[in-house]
């Protein structure tokens, strides 16, 4: 897997990831706070939350995939960076416990 | 009983995960030529046991789960669904994405040479770490949310 093939994947799915997280958390407030957008996933798949899950996921490979394919992405050091890929998932976290939190 | 094993296979994927997590960080952060290959297979270890704990929790969660949230939700914890089982079922995305991500970052060529490719490698596995626990105790908030619905207590 070590090649430099592999390195502009890096970029490319951390960019992914980090897009991904956050969308998916905003996935969260529309589908909770929209029953005809829940009541579509529902339907799609059978269950909101697998609905949920391949879209989460599709986008994540597919984004992955096409940006490893754009140069400017594929060496972009803020697509590989440390800080930027913590700040996306921590922040998707607090929006999606913040959001349970406050429905209690 | 297969839903039993489900739900206790569930937990413990996730934990072997959170270990292979473990073991990844403290190998990159004395990362040499001798433990990359090791590092390596722990982050590829990681995904695969990752997902076998994603498929069998989201398999019970959409085929079992129902009951036992109706139980959670008459009795004295409904919040152990309402927040804990809301919150873990939607923060095992970016966690799946981080194992998926973590073995992408570790396979890199510059892992030995670039510190900012190790602290890439440190900080995917820390996350999958810290979400990997909060995973663990939802879960057993959950379990003991039904338990107290049954109990009536």
């Amino acid at each position: 897997m070590a090649n430099k093939n592999i390195d502009s994947y890096i970029p490319a799915f951390g960019i992914s990831l980090m897009v991904t997280s956050l969308l998916s958390a905003l996935l969260v407030l529309v589908k909770e706070t929209n029953k005809p957008v829940k009541a579509w996933m529902e339907a799609l798949t059978g269950h909101h939350w697998t609905t949920h899950g391949v879209l989460v996921l599709g986008l994540f490979v597919v984004l992955g995939l096409v940006l490893a394919r754009i140069p400017s992405a594929a060496t972009a050091r803020f697509g590989a960076d440390a800080r930027a890929v913590a700040a996306a998932v921590i922040v998707s976290g607090l929006i999606i416990a913040g959001f349970y939190l406050a429905e209690l | 009983m297969t839903k039993e094993i489900i739900l206790m296979l569930h937990p413990t994927f996730g934990m072997l995960a959170v270990l292979a997590a473990v073991w990844v960080f403290v190998d990159v952060l004395n990362a040499n030529q001798r433990n990359l290959a090791r590092i390596r297979s722990a982050s590829l270890a990681l995904t695969v046991l990752m997902w076998l704990s994603f498929i069998l929790g989201g398999y019970w969660y959409v085929r079992y789960y129902g009951i036992d949230k109706a139980i959670i939700k008459a009795g004295p914890w409904p919040f152990a669904h309402a927040f804990f089982m809301e919150t873990k079922e939607h923060l095992f995305f970016p966690l799946l994405l981080l194992s998926t991500y973590l073995p992408i970052a570790a396979a890199g060529s510059r892992l030995l040479a670039d510190r900012s490719a190790r602290n890439l490698v440190l900080t995917v596995a820390a996350l999958i770490v810290l979400l990997g626990l909060a995973m663990e105790g939802s879960g057993a908030i959950v379990a003991l949310g039904v338990k107290m619905g049954l109990l009536g207590k």
